[in-house]
């Protein structure tokens, strides 16, 4: 057993009560079983399916055909766009909410009247259903019927239909939606910045940006780097907003693709392939903010 | 020194508050329209230029709580003139209410809203107090492959759910939990497990070990101290964590449309489903949607205080 | 300690879900499973009805148009007895026989005469598959196809009338074939104005935007392929039907601002926000434009069926849904019995008068029927002219293929030519066609 962490195990305090081992065990193993319960049944279900020609719609006999679906996926052009698409928008949608939510945190974490009130009601898109900000956001972009391109003076500017502007139109709504996210995990991680530092480093005469980046960001990296990677990852997954909103060829994000094999064309065994694929981009994406993440943590 | 410093503070200060000012109007003027458009008439939801001042009706709520179909043709006068208010207003808008012999018939709304609650507030509980126990274990105690592990609990929630939902739906048949609200409750709290972990056990981290170690010399247990030193210290991150837990199982889509149906089914896939036929009627949608916001939004203004105090132990930290 | 705890927590969710087993299997009540439309709420007035004759309950349970397809398969494939009945899309019947997800229904029709009493067309498109293998799987219950609808004020006006003679020659009024439909699209299209020629579908989420097209290649004299042997090269892709699909992309030109993503809704709201001068929908959504409340202009809303081709063909896309019996249903039985009810003669003339489109033939033909509104005589017109997409299990792979070509060409103008487009169509449904080995 490796060592825990505060006390000596032979010492009086952690022999009261249970041992520091059974609450480790009673607090933890819990969680990790029921994860693996719910979670390891359909990763080797669709692992299992990956390497074979099922589909969930015919009684037919399920073949296996080795790596064909994964080498039909890579081999297919098609694919590589869904996933330079997905590139695209999850780099604009991402850094759109990270630059706003912080931004918009620098700025609320003062005195500021009624800052509870205003925090609530900028957190109130997050608070809605992806299917219905598609929606709305379907109407506000829509230049005979929305109010957006009205109010902004934009004409007939059609966001949805022109196949270069629709990806960014989709990313703004992400944005919109999500950037209090950010902006509340930002908030919670600035307020835990000690005064004195500041106090510190304004006696020492340093210049605003170096108190940023030397005391404010390094305080805050932790908590921004989990907005990071939970964002990132939900970005990944993005599908209502974007299949309501458009279905350009261009705003066609690999969750959609995923959706079409596996619920419109009911083709289980690519579609299970292809998730498989995601997977593996999206660990090895957050596996390198992980090593990130501790690395600030260590700081 | 100190009085430019100070005076140049408070300038900043007030260009701050503009840009706040400034940022929220943009942030809230689609919700603004939401709202609005929940009370509007039918025929000024989609007029350009938007409609700001107009008389306000509640005929997009009376249309939200009952079962209603396209009239194909005129009422008649003296049904009409018989028909209660609220039935008025339906024929109004070209529509009639169903009935049930000579009963009203409801929509799904009110069933669903309350399944909504269920699900939803009990998934958040679960989560959030596994969550906090085990970011505990992970932040105060040493374990084989603990990178490792957390990892896979971060994993946990990249597979994106319509994948996930085939397999769990014909796992669900085989034990019997599909259109339960026990099955949701199971799948929310799987999925919000993960980022409760990984948030509390940033807030974990943040608090000081010394004041447990004191209370541990003082004569408390472990868990006397995890209850009365740790928890009342981690009630930012509980407060924050349960904010965002509540809100993913309170929307989720995709996993309420395919693994429920008359009788655990949630709000979510209810809403888009009152887009009317033929027509859109945005009216009841906005109303959907704003009945459906309340709740969440009390939750978070009623923690926002908390949200907001941040980790206050972080001071002294070397 | 832990132990106990869970095994309690397990022994109490079994007993409580078994509970719930036994209060669902007590209650003589069927479920019917459709999308979220008014024909759905229609349903269930009429069944209503036969609840107050037999006490059986029946309950029309929907979700959303976009989720319907999803939600109804991952019910059969999991072989759920959620559903007794479905009412399905056409092109679903190849997956549901073949899936076996539907009860056959082929004695059913023997028995009861199903046959004699139901329009030809329906019964093809809805009940039978394969293609003329005498087996069916539903009873037609939501007749539908495309039909268009059309601004007359605009079309009546003298000036505008007088204008367009000078202009094309001939006179404005409602086009007999789609050369016209083009001229009077453009005619009427001024964006100065916020007026545009015509509304039409160009959503590629489903089957939308090829339900259009469709119409319009079945109108040019063309087909999709050789539904028997699945024979599709020299058939999909014939200069003919190139020109349809030229045709579709011209009106796309003619078309208001943001046209890209739309569907029912956005072509019914072309009429009633004064921005088409005509607009294609399915029959199935004209009760919004015929309604004053929804539609201010209703008055001058006329209806025309889809129009003729240049060598004088007349088409139109084939929409509606069959009712069908679902063979993982413990109640099939009961169910039966309700189909039988649901395809006497009386209870399909209510059906037409609650607001459904009935298949039956004698009420299809009736003189009160096509009178009943202003878009059922185009109705009853366009029954008789209609074709449908590939029904095979496969269909929504070859939605998505056709869907990825033609988008991009009729949106952004990328692939070349419509030859072109048709030409890798073909190719890749024959490579489809020979994956699933249809077709030798």
């Amino acid at each position: 057993m490796a060592g825990l962490a505060t006390l000596h195990p032979s010492s009086k305090a952690a022999a009261r009560g249970w041992s520091d081992l059974t609450i480790r065990n009673i607090f933890i193993i819990p969680t990790i079983m029921f994860l693996i319960i719910f979670n390891v049944f359909p990763l080797i279900y669709s692992l299992g399916y990956s390497f074979t020609d099922f589909r969930a719609s015919v009684n037919e006999p399920v073949n296996f055909i080795g790596l064909a679906n994964y080498r039909e996926l890579l081999n297919d052009p098609r694919i590589w766009n869904n996933f330079w698409v997905t590139a695209k928008y999850v780099m604009v949608s991402v850094f759109g909410q990270m630059v706003i939510g912080f931004g918009l945190a620098l700025l609320l974490n003062r005195k500021i009247p009624a800052k509870g009130l205003i925090t609530t009601l900028l957190m109130l898109p997050m608070m809605m259903s992806a299917a219905v900000v598609g929606l709305f956001w379907r109407l506000l972009y829509d230049p005979s019927w929305g109010p957006l391109n009205y109010v902004l003076g934009l004409g007939n500017l059609a966001w949805l239909s022109d196949a270069n502007l629709a990806l960014y139109a989709v990313a703004i709504t992400d944005i919109w939606m999500w950037a209090p996210f950010v902006m509340l995990l930002s908030l919670a991680g600035l307020s835990a910045v000690p005064q004195h530092l500041y106090e510190a480093a304004a006696i020492d005469r340093a210049g605003s940006w170096y108190t940023f980046f030397h005391i404010t960001l390094p305080l805050v990296s932790p908590l921004l780097l989990i907005a990071l990677i939970f964002r990132t990852m939900e970005a990944f997954k993005t599908f209502d907003i974007a299949y309501i909103l458009s279905t350009q060829p261009t705003t066609e994000l690999v969750s959609i693709k995923l959706y079409k094999f596996a619920f419109q064309e009911w083709q289980t065994g690519k579609s299970c392939a292809l998730a498989y694929i995601v997977l593996i981009m999206v660990l090895a994406i957050t596996n390198i903010y992980v090593k990130y993440l501790n690395k600030a943590k260590e700081r | 020194m100190a009085v430019v410093t100070s005076s140049r503070k408070k300038v900043w200060n007030r260009v701050a508050i503009a840009a706040v000012i400034v940022i929220a109007i943009a942030f809230l003027s689609p919700l603004y329209w939401i709202g609005s458009t929940a009370f509007k008439p039918r025929s000024l939801a989609t007029t350009v230029p938007p409609t700001v001042f107009f008389q306000p009706e509640i005929t997009p709520f009376i249309k939200l709580f009952t079962k209603r179909v396209q009239l194909t043709k005129p009422v008649d006068p003296a049904v009409y003139a018989a028909a209660p208010w609220y039935e008025q207003r339906i024929y109004d808008g070209g529509e009639r209410i169903l009935r049930v012999g000579p009963n009203i018939q409801l929509s799904q709304y009110p069933n669903r809203f309350m399944n909504s609650l269920i699900v939803a507030i009990i998934s958040t509980f679960i989560a959030v107090s596994m969550g906090t126990i085990t970011a505990y274990g992970f932040s105060r105690f040493k374990m084989a492959g603990e990178a490792d592990w957390l990892f896979f609990i971060l994993s946990t929630r990249m597979l994106p759910p319509i994948v996930v939902a085939i397999p769990m739906y014909l796992m669900y048949r085989v034990v019997g939990l599909n259109d339960s609200h026990i099955g949701l409750i199971i799948l929310y709290t799987a999925f919000n497990l993960s980022f409760s972990v990984w948030l509390m056990k940033g807030f974990m981290d943040e608090i000081p070990k010394e004041y447990e170690e004191a209370a541990l010399v003082d004569g408390y247990t472990r868990m006397q101290s995890f209850f009365k030193i740790v928890l009342p210290e981690a009630v930012t991150g509980i407060a924050a964590t349960s904010v965002f837990c509540f809100i993913t199982a309170w929307n989720e889509y995709a996993f309420a449309l395919i693994m429920t149906n008359r009788r655990a089914q949630t709000t979510p896939p209810f809403i888009p489903s009152q887009v009317g036929s033929g027509l859109i009627d945005w009216t009841v949608i906005a109303a959907g949607t704003l009945l459906f916001i309340i709740p969440v939004a009390v939750f978070t203004f009623m923690l926002r205080n908390h949200l907001l105090r941040g980790v206050t132990f972080g001071a002294i930290r070397k | 300690m832990l132990r106990r705890t869970f095994l309690s927590l397990t022994l109490g969710t079994a007993m409580a879900l078994s509970g719930a087993f036994h209060a669902a299997a007590q209650a003589e009540e069927l479920t019917i499973f459709w999308a979220e439309w008014d024909p759905a709420n229609y349903l269930q007035e009429l069944a209503n009805l036969y609840t107050a004759e037999t006490g059986v309950t029946i309950t029309v349970q929907t979700t959303p148009w976009p989720d319907f397809q999803t939600k109804a398969f991952a019910e059969f494939n999991a072989k759920g007895e959620a559903f007794d009945m479905v009412v399905g899309d056409s092109q679903w019947v190849g997956a549901g026989s073949t899936g076996g997800h539907y009860v056959d229904l082929t004695d059913f029709y023997a028995k009861h005469k199903v046959l004699d009493s139901m329009a030809p067309a329906t019964v093809k498109a809805y009940a039978e598959y394969p293609g003329n293998s005498g087996k069916y799987w539903s009873i037609p219950t939501e007749g539908d196809a495309a039909g268009w609808a059309y601004r007359k004020d605009w079309f009546e006006d003298p000036m505008e009338m007088e204008a367009f003679k000078a202009k094309y020659g001939y006179d404005l009024a409602v086009p007999k074939d789609y050369k016209q439909l083009r001229d009077i699209a453009e005619f009427f299209y001024r964006p100065d104005e916020k007026k545009y020629g015509i509304a039409i579908y160009t959503d590629n989420s489903y089957d939308a935007m090829l339900m259009g097209i469709e119409g319009a290649i079945f109108s040019y004299g063309g087909e999709l392929g050789d539904y028997s042997t699945y024979k599709v090269d020299g058939i999909l892709n014939t200069p003919k039907n190139a020109e349809a699909v030229e045709m579709y992309k011209q009106l796309y030109g003619f078309t208001p601002p943001n046209w890209g993503k739309t569907f029912f809704q956005e072509d019914n709201q072309a009429i009633t926000e004064n921005l088409a001068a005509m607009s294609l929908n399915f029959f199935a959504f004209f009760p919004a434009l015929a309604n004053k409340a929804s539609n201010p202009n209703a008055d001058v809303t006329g209806y025309f069926a889809n129009p003729a081709g240049p060598d004088g063909k007349q088409h139109a896309a084939l929409g509606g849904q069959g009712i069908s019996i679902v063979s993982y249903s413990k109640k099939q039985e009961e169910s039966m019995k309700f189909l039988e009810w649901f395809i006497k003669d009386e209870t399909q003339k209510k059906w037409a008068e609650l607001g459904g489109y009935t298949c039956n033939k004698a009420v299809l033909e009736s003189e009160a029927f096509r009178k009943a509104t202003p878009y059922n005589e185009a109705f009853y017109q366009t029954m008789f002219m209609v074709k449908d997409f590939w029904a095979v299990p496969e269909y929504a792979e070859l939605l998505t293929q056709m869907n990825n070509q033609i988008y991009p060409y009729i949106i952004s103008g990328e692939g070349g030519s419509a030859q072109a487009v048709l030409d890798t169509i073909a190719k890749e449904w024959t490579e489809t066609f020979k994956k699933y080995g249809r077709g030798g």
